[in-house]
């Protein structure tokens, strides 16, 4: 802790001042998924290191993955060597990294989770995970999918990647709610499309083959469902179809705002990358933190969008 | 020299063809919507990005290389035309985005054809290298066309001529051009030549360093158009558009009977083995079959089509060295 810094504390004003009396800088390692592999996650690193550098408390190193398990591993170590005060880690793989996350336990590093969760034997050695919850989210879709058609329908779904976790939870939250809720709408099937637009354009184009009637499509995302309408649009077939997403995207916003598309969940990584800070600076003030945080990821829709902005991705 | 020779016998030829005309009267069977006009012309037309990058990786496999690059560079392709549309227009986004991918394919094709380099290792290491350019240049934000009702950019991915859509045109008439080069043109039987004996070709005369870089800028620019089509199509584009279509070229050519090895095989018949794994694809949904049902039986018809080949050519179904 330098002077000079202390000095700038103290005139940053009483609040500052209240935490600079006992709390030295703090050291946070974060270990990232994929950054730049998609808008989320490069919005994410930037909100990260903006909320970071707001904060005259907090010190961070930045690290990415790449997408790549091992040398998430390696970083992890790093970052436990160099006796950070916390690490937050978005896992490349939640079961992989389980060994990594038990090696930070026990050397007395905190280790807040963040975006998606570690497989359920890490659950023990974290100190919090923070991220969407994205069963919610599942359930938010269904819920609209209902309102929209009134409780009655012929749907289809179009997933995420196989085996993505965000994929399975949106899905089972979705598929759980709907039934529940809605056992007048029934759902004819469910095929991947990979988070890939077109591959999702390609899946709906046989929909609509094998389905002479289709009322509504539930896309795990949006990038995904703006696919499915681009399909339905060139069939002639998008008029009266309702179309609900997930992680609203630019092209779903303005295609909600054009009337063409119904619904989706509004997920922004600024609040992503916010909260997994203040998750792990709660964790390190001895505050009682719980060990599931989920930022809120509302309902968007063509009545409410107005209150949102359009997303940046 | 027979392995120039463009004939032999018709039969021998034609394992894919019979494997193709069996699995289409089994899906036929089975739902009534696969052998729709409609459904037929769907497939087509999805086909066709896959089906153009298959031609030009079928070229660089009769060359006795391999192109595993095409997957990144096609993101590559998509994410600069589809950025520039809205930056440049679109009569001047396609060729410049047209040069730059002929330029990565000039890459490979310099690597591979003058420095005479591994070709697996060199692609390879350009999959992973062009992502990184394309995440680089993009900054990891996804692109997107905004005015996309009244761009004339439209007609390639969506657009129709005479009722047929404008893709399966663009697959149809590279298909016909290229098979017409590699079966009747010097440059074909060139092609040929140095994959099936690259040593026997130089002593021939054959300028094999520039055959094996032009097959690479055949490739790229095949990529270049699938692009065109891909980004027409979207409208838009991720940053990794094109993960894993490698594979599925990949696998295209090698259903359609090219050897691996060099030397042999059909432009018209990677034509085949695309739309075979097309209509796997469209066949298994139609049919209400869960995804995974799809990657098995992908793999087990390309076993059985590659060994009803293999089993045409030398006339019995098991190796006679059994």
């Amino acid at each position: 802790m330098t002077r000079t810094k202390k000095i700038l504390l103290a005139s940053c004003g009483t609040i500052a001042l209240a935490g600079a009396a006992s709390a030295d800088t703090v050291r946070i390692g974060i270990t990232q998924n994929n950054v730049g592999i998609d808008s989320y996650q490069t919005t994410y690193e930037q909100a990260f290191i903006a909320a970071a550098e707001a904060n005259p408390n907090v010190e961070v190193i930045v690290l990415d993955a790449g997408g790549d398990v091992a040398r998430q591993i390696s970083q992890m170590q790093d970052l436990i060597q160099q006796r950070v005060d916390a690490i937050i880690i978005w896992p490349t793989d939640g079961q992989a990294l389980v060994p990594a996350v038990r090696n930070a336990h026990r050397e007395g590093i905190p280790v807040v989770v963040t975006n998606s969760n570690i497989a359920e034997a890490g659950m023990d050695f974290i100190a919090a995970f923070s991220g969407p919850n994205n069963i919610q989210q599942g359930i938010y879709s269904a819920e609209m999918m209902c309102e929209a058609l009134g409780g009655e329908g012929q749907i289809v779904q179009i997933t995420g990647m196989p085996g993505y976790t965000t994929a399975i939870e949106r899905q089972k939250g979705f598929d759980d709610r709907l039934a529940e809720l809605c056992p007048g709408v029934t759902q004819m099937d469910i095929q991947p499309g990979d988070w890939n637009r077109e591959r999702a354009q390609r899946t709906m184009e046989t929909f609509l083959t094998r389905f002479d009637q289709i009322d509504g499509v539930y896309s795990g995302d949006d990038n995904m469902g703006v696919g499915a309408l681009n399909a339905a649009l060139a069939a002639g077939r998008a008029e009266g179809m309702v179309f609900i997403g997930a992680t609203n995207f630019a092209v779903g916003y303005d295609a909600m705002a054009r009337g063409e598309y119904w619904g989706s969940v509004y997920q922004s990584p600024v609040d992503d990358a916010r909260a997994a800070l203040q998750t792990a600076l709660d964790v390190l003030a001895g505050e009682d933190v719980p060990k599931l945080n989920y930022f809120d990821t509302p309902k968007i829709t063509q009545d409410n969008m107005h209150e949102f902005d359009r997303p940046v991705f | 020299m027979t392995r120039l020779k463009a004939g032999g016998p018709a039969i021998a030829k034609q394992g894919i063809l019979v494997a193709f005309i069996v699995f289409m009267i089994a899906f036929s069977l089975m739902s009534d919507r696969f052998l729709s006009a409609d459904n037929i012309m769907s497939v087509f037309r999805q086909s066709a990005i896959i089906g153009v990058m298959a031609i030009g990786v079928t070229i660089v496999v009769i060359g006795g290389n391999l192109d595993l690059s095409v997957g990144s560079m096609l993101s590559f392709a998509t994410v600069l035309v589809v950025d520039l549309h809205d930056k440049i227009g679109p009569e001047l986004a396609i060729p410049v985005m047209v040069l730059a991918t002929l330029c990565l394919g000039a890459i490979n094709g310099f690597l591979i054809g003058i420095l005479r380099l591994n070709s697996l290792i060199v692609t390879l290491g350009m999959l992973s290298a062009i992502q990184g350019l394309v995440l680089i240049y993009s900054g990891g934000q996804n692109v997107d066309i905004v005015d996309q009702r009244g761009t004339w950019f439209a007609i390639f991915g969506r657009g129709a001529v005479f009722g047929i859509a404008t893709p399966i045109i663009i697959f149809g008439a590279l298909a016909l051009i290229f098979h017409v080069i590699m079966t009747t043109m010097p440059f074909g039987r060139r092609v040929h030549a140095v994959g099936g004996n690259p040593t026997a070709s130089v002593f021939s005369g054959i300028p094999r360093s520039r055959v094996v870089f032009m097959t690479y800028l055949i490739s790229a620019l095949c990529v270049a158009i699938a692009a065109i089509i891909l980004g027409s199509r979207v409208m838009g584009s991720q940053n990794n558009v094109g993960q894993g279509y490698e594979l599925q070229v990949l696998a295209a050519v090698i259903l359609g009977g090219t050897s691996l090895l060099g030397g042999s095989g059909s432009i018209l018949r990677t034509v085949l083995g695309v739309l075979m794994l097309a209509f796997i694809q469209n066949g298994l949904i139609l049919m209400g079959q869960p995804y995974y049902t799809q990657w098995l039986v992908t793999w087990a018809v390309i076993i059985v089509a590659v060994w009803l080949d293999v089993a045409a050519k030398r006339g019995r179904l098991f190796s006679p060295i059994a």
